[in-house]
């Protein structure tokens, strides 16, 4: 399966320290340390306990498109860190760094993300 | 002593004797609240939530990568520690809070992430942290522990507690620890045995920072005893804390026939 991944100057693989909150519900969940890019446009955001997830529809060279599911932290903790449901509204272009899954499929979690506007949310420089 | 005065009597002793609460004996006033100290507002633990490398900080501790504060397991615990850890190495060791609705019980309750706020009365301490949600009781009216048999296994056990000045000392029993396999103080698997007795000693390090040492006994699962200290934050004022409902978005569901933590893509299939 062909996913559309923006790579960056040092392509996708880049060792990288997450910023995600922690994640205690669960262990992990498998998500490489490996840091790839995605662009798409955002399905929705499901701000929601115990986790967050960010859905985007992601198109290839082809002209397929497939639906990642990016993982963030409770909504109760990036609610006090000022980020809202509206943070990733439905229909927005977002170029996102994520941790995929190792196990492989169109899941990841959340490192930053840049809206189309250049806006930057989480750490996106540095990696 | 007429008939009338000499049942209400014996009715009031008998009731005396028979009401819960008074049966271990409230032998202490507890403190007032005008002398107790202030820990109000939103707090967060600080450090990472896997137990044994909180255990310290600096040199050989925390900040030490690759560096563990292991327990002082018996022979038999430590052979359960390695097994949980290979079952881990492998993503097959789950965490069991993971199927939302199992508390996170004691220790753990001081090792989350997310919101805490500490409540302080006189009669009764309250460890409220949002992620869970979870909810711990230490009584400071003065009772005392029950007796061993009188306790029969919870997620956070019995609690009893008095002030040492600006300290919170508190003994937790009545744990269930690993009776069930459904009670570990993190996701590496560590766990203890029905036998685990702590003696938590909680206070403020400066007005933002309250940290919590617990010296943990445990006759079963320790050969000595096991210290651990955690660490927490106060955050900005006016911060809201929330409901947390574990179920309400699950996508992280445990197989049961193999101990995986499945991830649930868009389709709510799991992917991995």
């Amino acid at each position: 399966m062909k996913f559309k991944l923006a790579f960056g100057a040092l392509a996708a693989l880049i060792a990288s320290v997450s910023i995600q909150p922690a994640l205690a519900h669960h262990s992990g969940a498998g998500f490489s340390t490996e840091t790839i890019q995605i662009s798409g446009v955002v399905k929705e955001f499901q701000f929601k306990n115990p986790h967050s997830w960010i859905q985007v529809n992601v198109t290839d060279a082809t002209g397929k498109t497939v639906e990642w599911s990016v993982e963030w932290g409770s909504p109760n903790q990036l609610g006090r860190e000022g980020y809202r449901p509206s943070t990733f509204p439905p229909g927005a272009k977002v170029t996102l760094k994520i941790h995929p899954l190792s196990a492989g499929g169109p899941v990841g979690g959340f490192v930053a993300a840049k809206m189309a506007d250049g806006k930057t949310i989480g750490k996106w420089d540095g990696d | 002593m007429n008939r009338n005065r000499l049942a209400l009597l014996l009715a009031f002793a008998g009731g005396s004797l028979l009401a819960p609460g008074l049966s271990y004996g409230q032998t202490a006033a507890p403190t007032p609240f005008d002398k107790l100290p202030d820990w109000t507002g939103v707090w967060s633990m600080t450090g990472g939530t896997v137990f044994d490398t909180a255990t310290q900080t600096g040199k050989g501790g925390s900040v030490t990568p690759g560096v563990r504060e292991h327990p002082p397991y018996t022979a038999e615990y430590e052979k359960k520690y390695m097994a949980h850890l290979a079952l881990r190495d492998v993503e097959r060791y789950p965490d069991v809070i993971s199927n939302c609705g199992v508390p996170v019980g004691f220790p753990r309750i001081l090792n989350l992430p997310d919101a805490y706020e500490f409540v302080v009365r006189p009669d009764i301490f309250y460890i409220v942290a949002e992620n869970g949600p979870n909810t711990m009781r230490v009584y400071t009216d003065g009772r005392k522990l029950p007796a061993k048999e009188d306790t029969w296994g919870t997620y956070t056990g019995v609690s009893v507690g008095h002030w040492e000045g600006d300290t919170l000392v508190w003994e937790t029993i009545g744990l269930k620890g690993d009776r069930d396999n459904d009670s570990i103080l993190d996701r590496t698997g560590l766990v203890l045995s029905d036998a685990a007795r702590i003696t938590t000693r909680m206070r403020k390090t400066s007005p933002e920072t309250l940290e919590a040492k617990m010296v943990i006994e445990d006759s079963k699962a320790l050969t000595k005893p096991w210290t651990v200290t955690k660490q927490f934050k106060k955050n900005k004022p006016g911060l809201f804390v929330y409901d947390y409902g574990c179920a309400e978005n699950q996508r992280n569901p445990v197989d049961t026939a193999t101990g995986k933590t499945l991830v649930l893509g868009a389709d709510g299939k799991p992917v991995n």
